[in-house]
């Protein structure tokens, strides 16, 4: 098949192309240095996060919204970072810059209100699964399902052809996306999106389970977090709540399965938790897309 | 004596053995009996199944709407097959996934 020959992309390549068109916001930057800063105080947060009217908006709407349960209204920005805490707030500020930063790219491919309900469904079921594994900092696992797939976006963006061919190839000779991806390309979208979010200097906890979402056995650093997004992953896909380019539930490691220690009854506790809230933060992270 | 869900206790159930919670703790002894008030604490600390006597091992029922039939749930089973072919259906975790899924479609068809 000519298509070997003809393709030319590299990861490299795609990162170089999309880095010059979608890069973070310089204001994350901004938030990720006072937040990590030993001396800053809470208002010193505030002020940065009050410069994005869009932001703070989100945040709020956030932390009144059932994914923090607090019983009393949440009216104050300062109010929010405390419930929410710094290090979940830096956390839950990437996921939606992201989603803004790939706002309005062209939907031949891929339906966008689909791609994005995937992915907030995916954070939201990764984040009930590390509850239930009593995981610290949850919201890490939230940001790290809504990234899990945004290689695609840099794909369908860049090399648009070539996606919608590698979907006809899986689709007609019965192969898992993912697998084509790398038959035809020799990467899979996982690597690009890995790629791109160590290129913006993304911690390694989130650039890891990204990478290696459909593989989670080569994780060596963060192996948990990314069994609880590959099977996240698996999970959104069995319940279609949305759809990437990925046609077909992803094939399930079963080494990732056994590290979650998780009894097969609690699947559906797990889904009883998430799906209420996943409508509700699809509507303020997605909104306008 | 066997271990029921904690969808399908009920008050006035005998315990059969401790009930203890996540970390081991002891909640409520053996040969207690049920009440109400335990079982919001036993959902409030994570317990997921108890012992309870004179039951055989039972899990809930899947809970369908009135009309539909286990036949039902088990021809949409069949449906969604196909899609879950890669995933290794093997697993169990998977054919939860699979009677998860066919129960949601199943109960949204009927809504």
């Amino acid at each position: 098949m000519n298509i070997y020959k003809k393709n030319q992309a590299t990861v490299q390549s795609l990162i170089e192309e999309t880095r010059t068109v979608y890069s973070l916001p310089l204001f994350y930057e901004r938030l990720n240095e006072t937040i990590n800063h030993p001396r800053s105080s809470i208002s010193d947060i505030v002020k940065i996060i009050i410069d994005d009217q869009g932001l703070s908006a989100r945040i709020l709407r956030l932390a009144n919204s059932p994914l923090f349960g607090c019983y009393s209204k949440v009216d104050s920005i300062s109010k929010s970072v405390t419930i929410i805490g710094t290090q979940q707030l830096r956390d839950l500020a990437l996921a939606s810059s992201v989603i803004k930063v790939f706002k309005g790219i062209p939907e031949d491919v891929l339906s966008m209100t689909s791609f994005w309900q995937h992915s907030i469904s995916c954070g939201i079921v990764a984040r009930c699964l590390a509850t239930y594994l009593r995981e610290n900092n949850v919201e890490r696992f939230f940001v790290s399902g809504v990234l899990h797939d945004v290689g695609q976006l840099i794909m369908c963006t860049t090399i648009p052809e070539m996606v919608q061919q590698i979907r006809d190839y899986s689709v007609n000779n019965d192969k898992l996306y993912y697998k084509t991806e790398f038959d035809m390309l020799q990467f899979n979208h996982s690597q690009v999106g890995g790629a791109l979010l160590q290129s913006w200097k993304i911690p390694a906890s989130i650039t890891e389970t990204v990478t290696y979402h459909h593989t989670p056995r080569f994780a060596k650093q963060f192996p948990l977090e990314t069994a609880v997004i590959h099977l996240a992953d698996i999970i959104c896909h069995s319940m279609e709540f949305g759809h990437s380019a990925e046609w077909c539930v992803p094939r399930m490691d079963e080494n990732a399965w056994e590290r979650l220690n998780m009894p097969v009854s609690m699947l559906s506790t797990i889904l009883k938790q998430s799906e209420p809230l996943i409508h509700e933060t699809f509507s303020i992270l997605a909104e306008g897309i | 004596m066997g271990m029921v869900s904690i969808d399908a206790l009920e008050v006035g159930m005998l315990l059969a053995d401790d009930v203890l919670d996540r970390t081991g703790r002891l909640l409520l002894g053996s040969g207690a009996e049920l009440n109400a008030k335990h079982l919001v604490i036993f959902r409030t600390w994570g317990v997921r199944e108890a012992d309870i006597a004179g039951m055989n091992d039972y899990e809930a029922p899947v809970q369908l709407p009135p009309d539909v039939t286990l036949e039902d749930l088990l021809a949409v089973e069949k449906e969604l097959e196909p899609f879950f072919r890669h995933a290794g259906l093997a697993h169990p975790a998977v054919q939860e996934l699979l009677r998860l899924a066919a129960t949601k479609k199943v109960n949204n068809e009927y809504l």
